[in-house]
């Protein structure tokens, strides 16, 4: 209850403050659109930095000394939620473009690859890259963008940590498998090529096809996916599915500093936004060490409690084996986490540490002794689907990394 | 080609199955050599990452022997074991492993009989399976 109703105060304080600076100020509007020279002047801007949970858009900024810095961001396999994710920094974002040039940014610009192929290496102070590596683009512009730059983030939980692309590790027949699947099955590709009386062939995508202006060429999907750092050498990492404001905050605000008054970067291989501490650390809920039976979704709990623990209610949260930082947005709106954020420093296996902490929780029955190992399987069959669910943002930094078949095929 | 010898780790106990095997060893009793054992305080000492790295390093099989239930030097430690090696079970079947790769087994200090029968049986079950599939995929 305490978060929500925070959050209502935290709202209506806003609006009240909305309210009194437009009486205030009748011409808010125009204030913020020539947004520097006001903000020098009146109270506003700062007024405007109080109220926002980061630092808010440093007004005046202007250009760095040195002339604007070059940014490039490019998705790989990502659902564009981190492209997107950058402009959650509110007016911040404007901060980007006082510093910078956007060479690249799929969702918002028009960069294109060979204008990066012209650059001089170097010649790109930042790039970051969102998106796990899924095929040889993935892998090509990784590559061109590492050489390009002095500075390669990491960004968001598919870059870092393989993410949900990387659940399709565990298809154990590979590409293969999921091209047949997806183009000869599923019903749209299954009636498509019964209509027309077409072949699997004509409709199977091919790397290359030779047309009559030139060859065509797509790229090649890969069988296992792979994060950002296993194809090039990665300066910072921020996790997160999205990261959250905060940690893209941490980011620019090093980087302001880096620009205009040439302060020292943190240190090479620093994971942003993160506090060195299992989630929950930063979660609101309390513990009271209950004992399941059972696992729930979270819309099957119809009343849950909004302050006790999320696993003494037997829904399946990730937490205890994630690494804190974000806030816990989820648990405060009582879904558990799902572990985008990655494990915690000390252990690499995500999965493993987090389901060790779950199986304990399963009490010890008074029969126990009696009972042999096919028990045990029944007891824990409540958790469906582990692998998929303990792993679901770290597969590709797991220990075993993808599908294994029996008998060397 | 020589017939395949599979490396299998084996987790034991301090206070029962390391003390079964080093009684195996005392009495001479005649097994495979396949076994490499790490001790460990308690079979619950064995976290899932244990065996899964074992596998990701090439071994062909893992065994983790502990102590008997209502027999745990720690009290409970064996129950908890048991219930994250069957969650580990359910994750290596997930992988596409052979759930009979990983064996868990109570042994206890007098029992090197057990343990012996259990190596044995083990190396067996292993050699009919085959090397490791993570390693024959890298190859």
């Amino acid at each position: 209850m305490s978060w929500f109703s925070d959050w209502k105060e935290k709202r209506a304080k806003k609006k009240a403050e909305k309210a009194a600076t437009a009486a205030a100020a009748p011409a808010k509007k125009e204030a913020a659109a020539s947004s520097a020279p006001a903000a020098a002047k009146g109270a506003k801007a700062p007024e405007f930095i109080a109220d926002s949970p980061i630092d808010g858009y440093v007004p005046g900024l202007g250009a760095p000394p040195g002339g604007k810095i070059n940014i490039a961001i490019y998705w790989a396999a990502a659902c564009g939620g981190c492209d997107v994710s950058l402009l959650d920094t509110d007016e911040k974002v404007l901060n980007i473009g006082d510093m910078s040039n956007i060479l690249m940014w799929p969702i918002a610009t028009d960069g294109k690859e060979k204008d990066i192929e012209a650059l001089e290496d170097g010649e790109i102070t930042v790039a970051m890259i969102n998106g796990a590596i899924r095929n040889s683009e993935n892998e090509h512009m990784a590559r061109l963008l590492r050489k390009k730059s002095q500075i390669l983030v990491s960004y968001g939980a598919c870059a870092c940590l393989g993410g949900t692309p990387a659940l399709a590790n565990l298809v154990p027949g590979g590409v293969n498998e999921i091209k047949d699947y997806v183009y000869g099955v599923t019903p749209t590709s299954a009636n498509f090529i019964a209509d027309g009386g077409r072949k699997l062939e004509d409709v199977m995508p091919r790397p290359e096809y030779n047309a009559p202006e030139g060859t065509l060429t797509l790229p090649v999907l890969y069988d296992t996916v792979k994060t950002v750092d296993q194809v090039v050498d990665v300066d910072y990492y921020i996790p997160g599915c999205p990261p959250t404001q905060k940690s893209i905050a941490a980011l620019l605000d090093a980087l302001v500093g880096f620009v205009y008054r040439g302060e020292a970067l943190p240190p090479k291989g620093t994971t942003v936004g993160v506090i060195p501490k299992s989630l929950c650390e930063e979660c609101h809920r309390h513990k009271e060490n209950r004992r399941i039976t059972e696992v729930f979704e979270p819309h099957e709990v119809l009343n849950i409690d909004h302050d006790l623990c999320l696993l003494d209610q037997g829904i399946l949260c990730l937490g205890a084996g994630t690494i804190a930082g974000c806030g816990a947005p989820c648990t405060k709106a009582d879904q558990p986490c799902r572990g985008c954020y990655g494990p915690p420093k000390p252990v690499s296996e995500q999965g493993s540490s987090i389901f060790t902490a779950i199986a304990s929780l399963f009490p010890i029955e008074a029969n126990d002794a009696k009972m042999n190992e096919d028990d045990m399987d029944d007891i824990m069959s409540v958790i469906k689907d582990p692998l998929g669910y303990f792993y679901a943002f770290s597969m590709s930094k797991s220990l075993i990394k993808r599908a294994v078949n029996e008998g060397g095929q | 080609m020589a017939e395949f010898e599979p490396k299998i780790v084996a987790f034991c106990c301090n206070w029962c199955s390391y003390a079964g095997a080093d009684g195996a060893g005392v009495a001479r009793m005649q097994m495979p050599t396949n076994f490499r054992i790490i001790r460990t305080m308690c079979s619950a000492r064995v976290d899932p990452e244990h065996v899964l790295r074992a596998f990701s390093k090439g071994a062909d099989g893992v065994l983790v022997l502990g102590c008997h239930p209502a027999d745990c030097h720690y009290i409970g430690g064996n129950y908890r074991a048991r219930r994250r090696i069957a969650l580990l079970r359910m994750v290596l079947e997930q992988y596409g492993f052979d759930p009979k790769r990983m064996k868990l087994e109570w042994v206890s200090a007098s029992e090197g009989e057990k343990f012996q029968k259990t190596v044995i049986e083990f190396v067996d079950t292993i050699k009919a399976l085959g090397p490791n599939p993570v390693c024959s995929k890298e190859a």
